[in-house]
């Protein structure tokens, strides 16, 4: 479903050049759940920006389903992240003057009753279903990044792209959010793409994927 | 299900940092609102105010203070001195008393032997009695030049005082010096006419007697030099001397006196006959002969004259025939009476109803002298006052010099009249004013405000904008988070800009809406309570000012703000965003 083959990303300083993604190949099936592990600045991150139609790779091809990432335009990319991919972002990026369900809203495509009652379904689930109307500073961190999940879910997308979710977690909440996500997949929601240095957050995983100097290795 | 991110709820999550940022622009569209207003509203109250030129033409006399009695008043008054001593010589020990007594004295017979002896004695007879005449007349003639000679120094000051007034409204000093120093001479010799025929029939009483001395005396030589040919020595009759030098200094300058009392009797050579010509100038409806005067109003720029036209009864009813206008209250002025009828703005400018007093009595800074009753009010379209021309041609010495013509052309005939009375006028001292020139000296004064005012609005709308825009990028700064996730999870770059510009246009377009608000609330309270009562005029909804002239405000605002947040959001990098560890 989601493929890349060969991708490399190149920043270039001066006369020097970082690889920090270097000829690298998976594909991501449907419904299954990818960790990728690797110390600081072994280029996950960046290959999920890749992979996610971030950023444009230097060289290789990535594509979703029938769409290749280099025959979109940016505004094709956008509509692509929008529609059928979801994020959860180390900070949970919560808009400060909404609720947790309007922050869930967010990132609905459509913003019909459906998707309303999804949404605080969604957010039920995720234990918070009496903070619905609690603001951002009104929640604590581990609640808004499971605010940050459901947003990430509520337009059902068919890709989760997670980096580093739980990074400034404790280890329970941690586990509770990746738990979340899992649930999704393991609901028939989608795949998962799971970036974090903590492989006890990968229990679930079909595959993990560590990565070390912009490479794959074996796990 | 409504949008999460709708301008609804930015706008009401976000009022702290909404409203200030409306409050102050809304205040600023509120100051150029009231500034725009007040400038328009000057403008328009002086045009009301000098309205009637729309319709007429005033011919007024050029430089009429330049009509100076001063010279001839002070050179009367030093040759009446030196007449008075002589007289008093000649009429003294060893003058005309003592030659006629020693002619009478001359033994009977030697004077009916000789006419000329006879003749002598009734020519020194005449003189004596002339040189009395002349004696009673030099003292009132003296006091009377001295009494004018001070009104004319009275008027000198009081025109000192109004210059002053005119320069600093706000220093009252000058007033109350003038009045603390010329209080007690106002009262003693205004009003100032009689003054006028009295010196005119001293000088004329003076001028005859002092011919008849001058020609008595030259008598009495003629008949001594008879009595001396005849073989009759009269030199033992002491004959007293000869004043005829001084005397004819001293008619002389009565004459030049009488010529200029005579000039402030008829102020402008040529006015009667430019009066009648006038009237024939093809085009023109009327010419009337105009004692104009003025009352000092406020224009909300600075004070103004407002013009009276000094004319005859008739004359007044042809006025407001012309305006449109009619007496809504009392009744026109009454001939030769101190009377006067104003429009109801300047009555209400000037706090005056029927029975109230103007003039200069009242107010210093009137032109009108003295204190006139006002009979009647004037309503309608064009502001007007009268006053009656042969009370200011008889009553007052120095404002005879103030009549000039009201010409009113026919409709359409307006430029042909001014040409053709400009051609009648030729070199004669006077000038035409007209509408053109009116409106022009109306414009040109309000046209410093105007720019003055178009500078604070510019720099106002700048300032704004750079302090607005400031504060919208430091806002939007704060919302960066926010921008960088909906980028990342592929919401378009320009429906991001599209929704800030919505939220910036909805900040400005309700500031806008509030300032015009206010600012239309606070003109219809101030118009009520100041304007009107003040006979000044105030377009509260002039869309010209609300609209175009407070636009450029929130448009430079919301410009500037989103040409910065624009160019920010299109630079945007999610990436750089997701990655911060803050």
């Amino acid at each position: 479903m989601l493929s890349a083959k060969d991708l490399a990303l190149d920043y270039r300083t001066g006369s020097s050049v970082a690889h920090a993604v270097d000829t690298v190949s998976l594909s991501v099936g449907r419904g299954s759940f990818v960790g990728l592990i690797g110390p600081s600045g072994s280029g996950k991150s960046s290959l999920m920006y890749l992979l996610s139609g971030l950023k444009r790779p230097s060289r290789g091809a990535v594509s979703f389903e029938e769409h290749d990432y280099a025959s979109l335009s940016g505004a094709g990319l956008m509509r692509l992240r929008r529609r059928r991919f979801g994020f959860v972002f180390q900070q949970h990026f919560l808009v400060n003057y909404l609720s947790a369900f309007e922050n869930v809203m967010v990132g609905a495509v459509e913003r019909d009753h459906d998707t309303a009652a999804y949404a605080q379904a969604l957010l039920h689930r995720v234990g918070l279903g009496d903070k619905l109307l609690k603001r951002p500073y009104q929640l604590s961190i581990g609640e808004r990044q499971r605010v940050a999940v459901a947003r990430a879910l509520v337009h059902r997308p068919a890709v989760v792209f997670a980096d580093e979710p739980t990074a400034s977690l404790d280890q329970a909440t941690g586990h509770e959010v990746v738990n979340l996500l899992a649930d999704y997949r393991r609901s028939g929601g989608g795949s998962l793409l799971v970036v974090t240095h903590d492989p006890a957050m990968l229990s679930d995983a079909d595959r993990v994927l560590q990565m070390r100097d912009g490479r794959l290795m074996a796990a | 299900m409504t949008n999460p991110l709708s301008l609804w709820n930015f706008y009401f999550r976000n009022k702290r940092k909404v409203l200030p940022v409306i409050g102050i622009l809304a205040l600023a569209i509120l100051g150029v609102v009231v500034t725009d207003s007040l400038l328009a509203s000057a403008r328009e109250t002086a045009y009301a105010t000098f309205g009637s030129y729309q319709k007429l033409i005033l011919v007024a006399p050029r430089a009429t203070r330049d009509q100076d009695l001063a010279n001839p008043l002070q050179d009367s008054l030093m040759r009446l001195h030196d007449v008075q001593l002589q007289v008093d010589t000649l009429d003294g020990p060893g003058g005309i008393t003592s030659y006629y007594n020693a002619v009478v004295a001359l033994p009977a017979q030697v004077r009916a032997q000789l006419p000329a002896v006879q003749r002598l004695q009734v020519d020194s007879a005449n003189a004596r009695y002339y040189a009395a005449r002349l004696r009673g007349d030099l003292v009132p003639l003296g006091d009377l030049i001295f009494r004018v000679q001070r009104l004319q120094s009275e008027e000198q000051a009081f025109n000192q005082l109004v210059n002053q007034l005119t320069q600093n409204p706000n220093d009252p000093r000058p007033l109350i010096t003038y009045l603390q120093q010329h209080q007690t001479f106002l009262q003693s010799v205004l009003p100032d006419s009689a003054q006028l025929g009295r010196l005119q029939l001293a000088v004329t009483s003076a001028s005859a007697d002092a011919n008849g001395l001058q020609q008595s005396l030259q008598a009495m030589n003629r008949d001594t030099a008879n009595l001396n040919s005849a073989g009759q020595n009269v030199a033992n009759l002491p004959l007293p001397p000869s004043p005829s030098a001084t005397i004819d200094q001293f008619r002389s300058a009565l004459d030049r006196l009488t010529a200029s009392l005579g000039s402030i009797e008829q102020p402008q050579p040529g006015l009667d006959k430019l009066l009648a010509d006038s009237a024939h100038i093809p085009g023109t409806a009327l010419v009337k002969r105009d004692a104009y005067s003025n009352l000092d109003i406020n224009l909300l720029a600075g004070n103004a004259q407002f013009d009276l036209y000094g004319i005859d009864q008739p004359g007044m009813t042809q006025l407001l025939t012309l305006y449109g206008d009619r007496v809504v209250a009392g009744r026109l002025p009454r001939q030769n009476a101190s009377e006067i009828a104003v429009s109801e703005e300047i009555a209400r400018a000037r706090h005056v109803s029927v029975g109230s007093k103007l003039g200069n009595n009242v107010d210093e800074l009137d032109r009108l002298p003295d204190a006139f009753t006002v009979v009647g009010i004037i309503g309608g379209p064009t502001r007007l006052g009268v006053i009656p021309l042969d009370y200011m041609t008889e009553h007052y010495l120095f404002e005879r010099r103030y009549q000039g013509l009201i010409v009113i052309p026919q409709a359409g005939h307006a430029q042909t009249v001014h040409d053709e009375l400009q051609r009648l006028v030729g070199d004669q001292a006077f000038r035409l004013f007209d509408w053109p020139y009116i409106k022009a000296k109306i414009d040109s004064l309000i046209a410093n405000l105007d720019s003055i005012n178009r500078f604070l609005i510019l720099l106002v709308t700048l300032v704004l904008s750079l302090v607005v825009g400031l504060l919208n990028n430091l806002f939007f700064r704060q919302r960066m988070n926010e921008f960088g996730l909906l980028a990342a999870v592929g919401y378009s770059r320009w429906g991001l800009i599209r929704r800030v510009a919505l939220e910036s246009f909805g900040v400005t377009l309700a500031a806008w809406l509030l300032g015009v608000g206010i600012a239309v609330a606070v003109l219809s309270w101030f118009n009520t309570v100041f304007m009107v009562p003040h006979g000044l005029l105030m377009n509260v909804f002039d869309w010209n000012v609300l609209a175009l002239h407070t636009l450029p405000i929130p448009l430079m605002v919301f410009l500037f703000g989103m040409g910065t947040v624009g160019w920010q959001l299109l630079r945007l990098d999610p990436i750089s965003i997701i990655e911060r560890r803050d």
